[in-house]
């Protein structure tokens, strides 16, 4: 296939001397199976024999396959490309681009899938490396990226001299090293290639290198000479014994091992009259019986003897283990093992960059849930087990907001301070109706806010239903910003981060350089005094429970656009955002902030440790945060003094 | 001793004598004995109930005597139901499984028995390993004794590390509704040993007992429930009648004060602690080969917080109060959620009770808060003080 | 409704015969054990409204035995043990003669005991993980090899996927399902390292870490794809995480094997076109018993609701046990089982499904790719395959095989010869 490839260029190349009776109908007539149900693995023919006849049509019809526009007309077989304008049909000629109308009953669709579709990107780039237009050859740069070929090189190499786009030549040059590193012609040139890449860290360089690199295991009695070994492998280091004589059964050179299956298959073939091996059948019951009897058959040869530890061990000691290079010349793969080295030390330094990146939006989203409760629970003492349900309620407001305003951007505007009003409203009428009778008893101001959690969790679910419903971000929180092929974070997380930040800010503001502030800060710590002062602790407590409402709603939002929204998704953030604030230290916003920073920065650094089981992370996160409160009861941030009374 | 107790507390008397009146009353009507009024699926359900209602009262006692929101309670609950899940989990298969080995060539040997039941109660969760903590479950006994040592254990270490560092009012109970978390999340993870999501199924089916009936077994099971009922509310009013309960109480009230006139608060605090976890946790022994099934959802943080929910509707500070709330709750959420109540047509929207219950019950929950802060048993009061 | 026409065809019964005018006396019941309220309330309230939907349609059509039928719903709401609880009371209380139920496999195993031990008869209608088969259920969903092993032969073959990353939930469906995966991978020749295992809990949100891991897998220069069992409400995350990180269908690919037509419908799939589903049914099939379907769905439900395959598989399900029951006289459980067997009715997709002795269905294999409209573009149709109850790539069952026809059991050692046990190991 690939010489065909290349003999398809130079065919491309001359194709306007080339005469040839055939269309592409006739080509597609004779794989007229394939075409309407291509396979990746055999569609290569018909890619090969279009590609083969030259023909200028062949690449508008290959384009056309691709984006699933060819269709078959039943009646008489023929295809046609097909484009769909309402009810109405029109069908075009492959060859001439004679139009007719087509009806819908009579056609079949050809459904090529992805992996055809990228066969025949494979097949257009070739055609359209030189294309002038850009998203044609972009899209030939990526199809050689996603596919690299000895045969693509050449061309690459031809088309890099005539691109007008600085920064697709700038890929393509990159992308020829690449090919040059695996597919040139002298070693020297693909050493070049690969010291050329040295310092790149980007997935696709480092898939070049791990290709050079591959290698195989091997045992042999000698080390080969021929071979370009990688590594000798020790056993008991690099390999366990078992491993080593399981390579050794593998290469014919060792006996296989008598598993205890065989033992019981040998025994249960070979029962004679109760007993079998010479040991009756009930002794059979335990391993050292049947092993036992195992031997007595193996002396009378019905059976291969048990192969000993001794023995074992001596098959291992007469061996040699090795990893191979599949690649022969050294000289390479040491080029290609240095530059990798040099990039794996780069790639596991971003790996950590990118880890704590994640860590840190982690934790700007646990902050981000969890200050509205630093203010209500952290300031005023009052436990709302319903803040979740108000975290809940902004996200359904931009839910909302969404159905009646289709302009993300504009709606997400609307909906930060809707949300911010709505749960406003809801933590006021709340504190009004019930928590402000219950400031004396916690507890029960406990039970109650869950009573209410429930029913809004509820409610909730009666309106909505149980779906999860989108929010969408507007496109420009779309995609990640990318520092390199490792370090990459959505900037929906930064946007989240930001919010974060910004609510950290006012928050601090507004409890340390307002008049509220100053109120709320002298209610907190001492109501009668206070009201003495004239402070009004009854509208204090109102306002300030709002604002911590106010923050939950507008919390909502964001974790809606970063999550999905959900009638539980409060009860998810509910136990997290109370550990947040009880670990940073009750009564204190920087509080919140540490708490949020260690349990974002443990579940990930759990994670790290443990990356095929992320429940495990959070149940032993949960762990050490209650022996953490256990130990340190206030919490990283403890208030001293009188302030710190309970 | 014991005269002198039941005389202070004739509640006690009623209690056992209603208990024993309707236990003999569910017996007779069941279809063990033919007649049949009650069905047996009935049955399972009241015998849930009462274990329920004695996990109430170690709630009660913790909560309402002692003034410890625990939101763990339920936890302890699904450990006692794990624990006998495992026995009979174990003993059920290996029945089976040597049945089906004994009809082999040659005899086969224990690790080949053991790999086999491995496989059978694994096999379903993508595993046949035994993990360790199986390590007793082939004994009757001594999974019994887990029933109790485990979450007992599990209490005094928790219990202890906690009131040692003063962890009182709402940071314990966060605490302990953070212990319920991870205890869940715990369990849901394959890997934990126990078949993570799907937990422990078929516990319905008694080992041993393979001929009996459901019917049969369901009245067995509640009778021992109402048993461990009797038995529970007894050593608890007893507890909570003398002096133990008087220094309990009065750290409900004023924990400085009662450790100012020289009493161990830790210690007293630890022993209610403990000895409740205990007691939830044969409730859940109980409760779960009734149920048929263990899974780690049953253990979910909100499932404790509805237990505190019950012993509130209910009353808190009276025994009593925490069955009736416990029972009422139960029976009324299962009436709701069954779709026994009758929508209510408003002509522009119909209220379909399954939908609507779970915010009836939280404004209910809102209201008993506020308004009735006695529970259902404070009515027992209002009826007292009019008689008198 | 249907008095009238019931009352009618009674009358015809009554004349040709007497028995059968005995047992119609009461209508006869069909049990509905599907969640209403709860997590699960969301998937199988469809299902519960679809059996409705089967059950006018019969009744429609003459009833059954000339009787009509009664759908008897109940609410499990979602609450593992209630499953027991109810399928009892249906059972024993409401004296259903079927029941048509249950979504999880913790459902199932909570239901199974009773049904065994009452000799009920339930048809369960949700892919699951296999390694299972019990005399009292009959699976109309996929089984492993109908649903997973097809779309990792679909990656293999025709995407040329060489490393894998297989994402589920921590729940048994995933942990089974990948174990069996694992297996069959490495048997077809993809090393061990090559195969990269992950599981988060319900509803997970936080995913750009395992995004990160996922691409970083690409390094070593080998095609990557995805093999996802992620449950409910966690997909959105994960989708929205990939498109954030750039990573296309054309990249990384990605099937699922439980994201379908309903869990799309209200979700933005712009980021989603070209990942992949597979299934053994779409509601983009093309059929005309699939267009009939689709509208009388809607007609009854709404026109912007979603049909999926779990309603196909009660459909086909309801609609055997129909013809069973017709073919058997009776209702009875042990001569409706035995009628069942080699039962053949139409797919909505096209060809015929047959119930086999396993008591599993041979039903095609599709391949979707996602489309802008929330809906599947049908990429890769196979011929009937075959339900396995036990899996043929795990070697604790490849030795077992199940047949309630001939071997009367679900359990057989096909090694030793033996059956290892009649009820099913819940």
């Amino acid at each position: 296939m690939l010489r065909l490839f290349s003999i398809a260029i130079s065919l491309w190349l001359l194709f306007p001397t080339t005469s040839s009776a055939q269309t592409v109908q006739d080509i597609l007539q004779t794989h007229a199976e394939e075409v309407l149900k291509p396979g990746r693995r055999s569609v290569g023919v018909v890619l090969d024999d279009l590609v083969d006849s030259g023909l200028p049509q062949a690449l508008p019809f290959l384009e056309a396959w691709r984006d699933r526009e060819i269709v078959q007309r039943s009646p008489d077989g023929l295809f046609f490309r097909a484009v769909e304008d309402g009810d109405e049909i029109t069908l075009f000629d492959l060859d001439t681009g004679e139009t007719s109308v087509g009806v819908d009953d009579d056609l079949t669709e050809s459904r090529p899938n992805g992996g055809v579709r990228r066969a025949i990107g494979d097949a257009l780039v070739q055609f359209q490396l030189s294309d002038p237009d850009i998203e044609k050859r972009q899209a030939a740069v990526d199809a050689i990226a996603r596919s690299m070929d000895a045969s693509q090189l050449a061309p690459l190499m031809a088309s890099i001299e005539g691109e007008p786009d600085a920064g697709l030549k700038e890929v393509k040059s990159r992308l020829a090293g690449m090919l040059a590193a695996t597919f040139g012609e002298t070693p020297e040139a693909r050493i070049d290639a690969i010291s050329g890449m040295a310092g790149d860290l980007s997935v696709d360089v480092r898939a070049v290198l791990n290709t050079i690199l591959a290698s195989e295991a091997g045992v042999a009695a000698d080390l080969p000479s021929d071979a370009n070994i990688a590594q000798v492998l020790e056993v008991g280091k690099d390999l366990t014994a078992e491993e080593a004589y399981a390579q050794l059964v593998a290469a014919d050179l060792a006996p296989a091992l008598i598993t205890k299956t065989d033992i019981r298959t040998a025994l249960e073939a070979n029962i004679d009259g109760g007993f079998a091996g010479g040991v009756p059948l009930a002794n059979l019951n335990t391993d050292a019986g049947r092993a036992q009897a195992y031997d007595g058959l193996a002396q009378l040869e019905l059976v291969p003897p048990r192969v000993t530890d001794a023995e074992q061990a001596a098959a291992i000691e007469a061996h040699t283990f090795f990893m191979a290079y599949d690649e022969p010349d050294a000289a390479i793969t040491d080029a290609a093992s240095e530059a990798l080295a040099a990039i794996q030390t780069n790639v596991a330094v971003s790996q950590a960059v990118d880890l704590g990146l994640d860590a840190l939006s982690l934790a700007s989203i646990y902050f981000l849930a969890a200050i509205g409760l630093a203010i209500t629970f952290g300031v005023m003492g009052v436990i709302n087990m319903a803040h979740g349900e108000f975290i809940m309620m902004g996200a359904y407001t931009g839910f909302v907001v969404q159905q009646f305003v289709p302009d993300y951007t504009l709606s997400i505007i609307i909906a930060l301070p809707l949300a911010f009003a709505i749960t406003f409203g809801a933590g006021v009428t709340m504190e009004r109706l019930v928590i402000r009778h219950l400031y004396h008893r916690p507890l029960e101001t406990l039970l109650a806010t869950f009573g209410i959690s429930i029913a809004l969790q509820q409610l909730a679910k009666n309106i909505f239903g149980t779906q999860a419903r989108p929010l969408t971000s507007p496109e420009w929180l779309d995609g990640a910003l990318v520092f390199n092929d490792v370090i990459g974070i959505s900037y929906i997380r930064i946007a989240i981060f930001v919010m974060a930040l910004i609510f950290l800010c006012l928050i601090l503001f507004v409890l340390k350089r307002t008049r509220l502030g100053l109120e709320v800060r002298a209610v907190t710590q001492n109501p009668g005094m206070a009201a003495s002062m004239g402070i009004n602790p009854d509208r204090i407590n109102m306002l300030t429970f709002g604002l911590g409402s106010g923050i939950a709603g507008i919390a909502g939002v964001a974790i809606g656009l970063y999550a999905k929204v959900t009638s539980e998704m409060g009860a998810d953030y509910i136990v997290q955002s109370f550990m947040t604030v009880v670990v940073g230290g009750v009564g204190n916003v920087w509080g919140t902030l540490a708490g949020a920073s260690l349990i974002g920065f443990l579940q990930k650094g759990i994670e790290w440790l443990n990356p095929s089981n992320t429940l495990a992370a959070q149940t032993y996160m949960i762990l050490f945060i209650i022996l953490f409160i256990q130990f340190r009861p206030k919490g990283i941030v403890a208030l001293k003094g009188r302030a710190a009374a309970d | 001793m014991q005269r002198s107790f039941l005389s202070q507390n004739p509640s006690v008397l009623w209690f056992i004598a209603l208990l024993a009146l309707f236990t003999i009353i569910v017996t007779l009507m069941s279809e063990v004995t033919g007649v049949g009024l009650i069905s047996t699926s009935f049955v399972k359900t009241l015998g849930k109930t009462l274990c329920l209602c004695l996990v109430a009262i170690a709630m009660d006692v913790v909560w309402g005597y002692c003034g410890i929101l625990s939101l763990g309670h339920f936890a302890f609950f699904g450990i006692g139901g794990y624990a006998i899940g495992m026995w009979l989990m174990y003993a059920r298969t290996e029945g089976i499984v040597l049945e089906s080995l004994a009809g082999q060539a040659i005899p086969p040997t224990p690790a080949e028995i053991s790999d086999a039941i491995g496989n059978q109660i694994f096999g379903v969760v993508g595993s046949s390993e035994f993990p360790a903590i199986w390590a007793f479950a082939d004994n009757l006994y001594l999974q019994l004794l887990m029933v109790v040592l485990v979450p007992g254990l599990l209490a005094l270490v928790f219990g202890w590390l906690a009131f040692r560092s003063r962890v009182t009012g709402v940071y314990l109970s966060i605490l302990t509704q953070a212990m319920t978390l991870a205890l869940a999340l715990y369990l849901f993870q394959n890997d934990s040993g126990l078949r993570g999501n799907n937990g422990l199924s078929g516990l319905q089916n008694i080992p041993g007992f393979e001929d009996a009936s459901q019917a049969s077994i369901s009245i067995v099971f509640f009778i021992a429930s109402a048993v461990a009922l009797a038995a529970g509310y007894i050593f608890f009013a007893w507890c909570m009648s003398g002096k133990m309960g008087s220094v309990v109480q009065g750290i409900r009230d004023n924990e400085a004060r009662v450790r100012f006139l020289g009493y161990h608060v830790e210690s007293y605090k630890l022993f209610v602690f403990t000895a409740t976890a205990v007691v939830a946790a044969i409730a859940g022994a109980l409760y779960y080969p009734q149920a048929g099934i263990i899974n780690p959802g049953e253990i979910a943080p909100i499932a404790s917080i509805y237990l505190a929910v019950w012993v509130a509707i209910g009353g808190r500070g009276r025994l009593y109060g925490a069955v009736i709330g416990a029972a009422f709750v139960s029976l009324v959420s299962s009436w709701f959620t069954g779709g026994g109540a009758p929508n209510v047509n408003l002509g522009f929207y119909t209220i379909q009770w399954t939908d609507w219950w779970l915010v009836l019950l939280g404004v209910s929950f809102v209201v008993v808060t506020l308004f009735f802060p006695k529970g259902i048993g404070g009515l027992f009061d209002l009826i007292v003080r009019k008689q008198s | 409704m249907t008095f009238k026409t019931s009352a009618l065809s009674l009358a015809a019964v009554l004349a040709s015969t007497t028995t059968v005018a005995a047992e119609c006396a009461d209508p006869i019941k069909v049990g509905v054990l599907h969640s209403l309220s709860g997590t699960m309330a969301i998937s199988e309230t469809t299902l519960k409204d679809t059996m409705e939907l089967l059950v006018e349609t019969q009744n429609a059509a003459g009833g059954l035995l000339g009787c009509e039928i009664e759908a008897v719903v109940v609410d499990p709401a979602s609450d593992w043990p209630l499953f027991a609880e109810k399928a009892r009371e249906l059972l024993t209380v409401n004296e259903v003669d079927v029941i048509f139920g249950s979504w999880t496999s913790v459902s199932r195993k909570s239901a199974l005991p009773v049904l065994e031990e009452l000799n009920g008869l339930m048809f369960y209608p949700v892919q699951y993980e296999g390694e299972e088969s019990s005399k009292n259920v009959f699976y109309t969903g996929a089984a492993p090899n109908q649903q997973a092993i097809p779309a990792t032969d679909y990656f293999l073959e025709e995407l040329g996927v060489e490393k894998f990353a297989l994402l589920g939930t921590d729940y048994v469906y995933p942990r089974t399902t990948n174990n069996i995966l694992e297996a069959y991978l490495q048997e077809n020749g993809i090393a061990e390292e090559d195969i990269f295992v992950n599981y988060t809990p319900f509803g997970h949100s936080d995913w750009a870490t395992i995004v990160a891991d996922v691409v970083a897998l690409g390094a070593d220069g080998k095609q990557v794809g995805v093999i996802s069992t992620i449950n409910g409400d966690a997909n959105i995350g994960f989708y929205k995480e990939l498109a954030a990180a750039g990573i296309s269908a054309d990249d990384i690919p990605v099937v699922a094997f439980s994201v379908g037509e309903e869990e799309l419908s209200g979700l933005d799939t712009s980021d989603l076109v070209g990942h992949l589903a597979a299934w053994n049914y779409f509601q983009s099939a093309e059929s005309d018993l699939n267009d009939e379907w689709v509208e009388a769905w809607k007609a009854k439900m709404g026109e912007e609701r979603v049909t999926n395959d779990p309603m196909e598989a009660h459909y086909i399900g309801f609609n055997m046990w129909v013809n069973a029951v017709t073919e058997a006289g009776t209702t009875d459980v042990d001569a409706v089982r035995e009628a069942m067997y080699g039962q053949e009715f139409p797919n909505l997709t096209g060809g015929t499904a047959v119930m086999l002795p396993n008591h599993h269905l041979a039903k095609p294999v599709l391949i979707g790719e996602i489309t802008a409209d929330g809906q599947f573009d049908i990429i890769s149709q196979t011929t009937e395959v075959p339900g396995d109850a036990w899996t043929d790539f795990l070697p604790e069952s490849a030795v077992l095989t199940s047949d309630w026809k001939d071997l009367g059991c679900g359990m057989y050692n096909t090694e030793t010869e033996t059956c290892v046990q009649l009820t099913s190991n819940y």
